[in-house]
């Protein structure tokens, strides 16, 4: 069985829809588009594609082999494997992007994705430069480690990739019962909000249903219009300021760290983790939202829709 | 091969030039302005426990600064055609002040330095003169 490079053959089809979408969006008047805000997103893209060619690749590569040189067993290379690969892969995009969001290690390199504050298609090609080198490999490693083909692995990887591209849209409202399973534009704006109510929820990749399970699932409320972005969002569009400044962020806390445990709080924990609490993290953010407005969360629909919106 | 990736190269460039240069054709849209307004209903959703008792507006609508109940300060500023909001104690903040002009650069990796042109920008410049930025 032949394991094609979809990627590659999906770019064309990214340019069509991006160029669809903001025709659609100018008709619609649904959505927003800011040039430098996908000027960004789109060199981040760019850039993800080149990055692995200093030397993440090759770290991935040596990975997958040691691990398919140690395998448990070998299977076979049929079509109900690619649906066992893809399931799995599917549930371990699900705690690689949960651990993305809730360790600061990892969210300095999946931090890119969200820094946008704007929701479209060119969002979905902001992508990290640091994936690689980081360590999200040891997540992909047990599938092959378990006897999948490291060709399988990729293949469905690049599948749940090229799922997730469409979802990045505000033009598309609800889907109905699709909603029960596959991941949709309407679970995945509520990932990308930084409204307090939204934050930490939906996880998936293409099925929706882990978060189901986990208990991370968050339904978008018609009455609560997501705004998108993190929480300290980015004064720049700078690719370079995007791409670095949470390790920048992380180099200078763990200089001034003033003992083990702080540098490892400030490394391994939660985003927004500090010793003293000062800073604010997803969990302290949410306390901090119902505090204020008296356990309210309703009250914060009652802000997001009265709040005046920037031109659009 | 390094052919090959510099013509792959080439394409994709070209493909973010087309997509770029069509979404701003179509989203021409000049920045907003930030007035007291906006800001304070940005801070409202941003940082809900931050209560304002005094406001510095650049008068070019670049941003404003806002003085906090509890020594903060909060900065609301813009970028393209959003806001971006930050709250610091006055530690984080260097501040300078010359010809009417409030240069505020915080030090957090990600920020940038805002400009705010005001007649009171020297008498806010002295609201940080006894901070030392860590």
């Amino acid at each position: 069985m032949e394991f094609p490079d979809i990627i590659s053959y999906a770019v064309p089809a990214f340019l069509v829809l991006v160029i669809v979408e903001i025709v659609a969006v100018r008709l619609m008047k649904r959505g927003r588009y800011d040039a430098r805000d996908s000027a960004s997103s789109l060199i981040m893209g760019f850039g993800s594609e080149i990055a692995p060619l200093f030397g993440g690749a090759a770290l991935v590569a040596a990975a997958f082999t040691a691990a398919y040189e140690f395998r448990l067993t070998t299977i076979p290379n049929a079509w109900w494997a690619v649906l066992l690969c893809f399931t799995l892969d599917d549930l371990r995009y699900y705690w690689w992007h949960r651990i993305s969001h809730e360790r600061r290690w990892f969210w300095a390199s999946h931090v890119v994705h969200h820094s946008s504050q704007h929701y479209n298609l060119t969002t979905a090609l902001r992508q990290t430069w640091t994936g690689q080198i980081i360590g999200t490999i040891l997540f992909r490693t047990p599938l092959i480690f378990l006897g999948f083909h490291p060709a399988m692995v990729l293949f469905v990887g690049a599948i749940n990739l090229l799922y997730q591209f469409w979802i990045h849209t505000e033009l598309i409202n609800r889907m109905g019962p699709f909603e029960w399973i596959m991941n949709t534009p309407s679970h995945h704006r509520v990932h990308h909000a930084t409204n307090p109510k939204y934050l930490d929820a939906n996880y998936a990749g293409t099925l929706i249903i882990w978060d189901r399970i986990f208990g991370t699932f968050v339904e978008e409320d018609q009455y609560e219009k997501p705004r998108y972005g993190i929480v300290k969002n980015l004064g720049t569009f700078n690719p370079l300021v995007i791409s670095f400044h949470e390790w920048i962020g992380i180099a200078k806390d763990v200089f001034k760290a003033k003992s083990l445990k702080d540098v490892l709080g400030y490394t391994f924990g939660p985003p927004g983790w500090s010793p003293d609490g000062s800073r604010l993290t997803s969990a302290m953010i949410k306390e901090r939202w119902a505090r204020v407005h008296g356990g309210d969360e309703a009250r914060s629909d009652a802000v997001a829709q009265q709040a005046p919106q920037p031109a659009e | 091969m390094v052919s090959n990736l510099v013509l792959e190269s080439l394409i994709s460039l070209s493909a973010i030039a087309v997509m770029v240069g069509l979404a701003w054709l179509i989203f021409r849209t000049p920045s907003p302005v930030v007035t007291e307004d906006l800001a304070r209903e940005r801070l409202a959703f941003d940082e809900p426990d931050f209560t304002p008792i005094g406001w510095l507006i650049d008068r070019d609508g670049r941003a404003v600064l806002a003085e906090g109940a509890d020594g903060d300060f909060a900065l609301v500023s813009r970028l393209g055609l959003d806001l971006v909001t930050r709250r610091y104690p006055p530690a984080a903040l260097k501040v300078s002040e010359q010809g009417g002009v409030l240069s505020v650069a915080p030090l957090d990796p990600g920020a940038r330095r805002v400009d705010l042109a005001a007649g009171e920008a020297a008498q806010w410049a002295r609201k940080f003169s006894g901070a030392v930025a860590s």
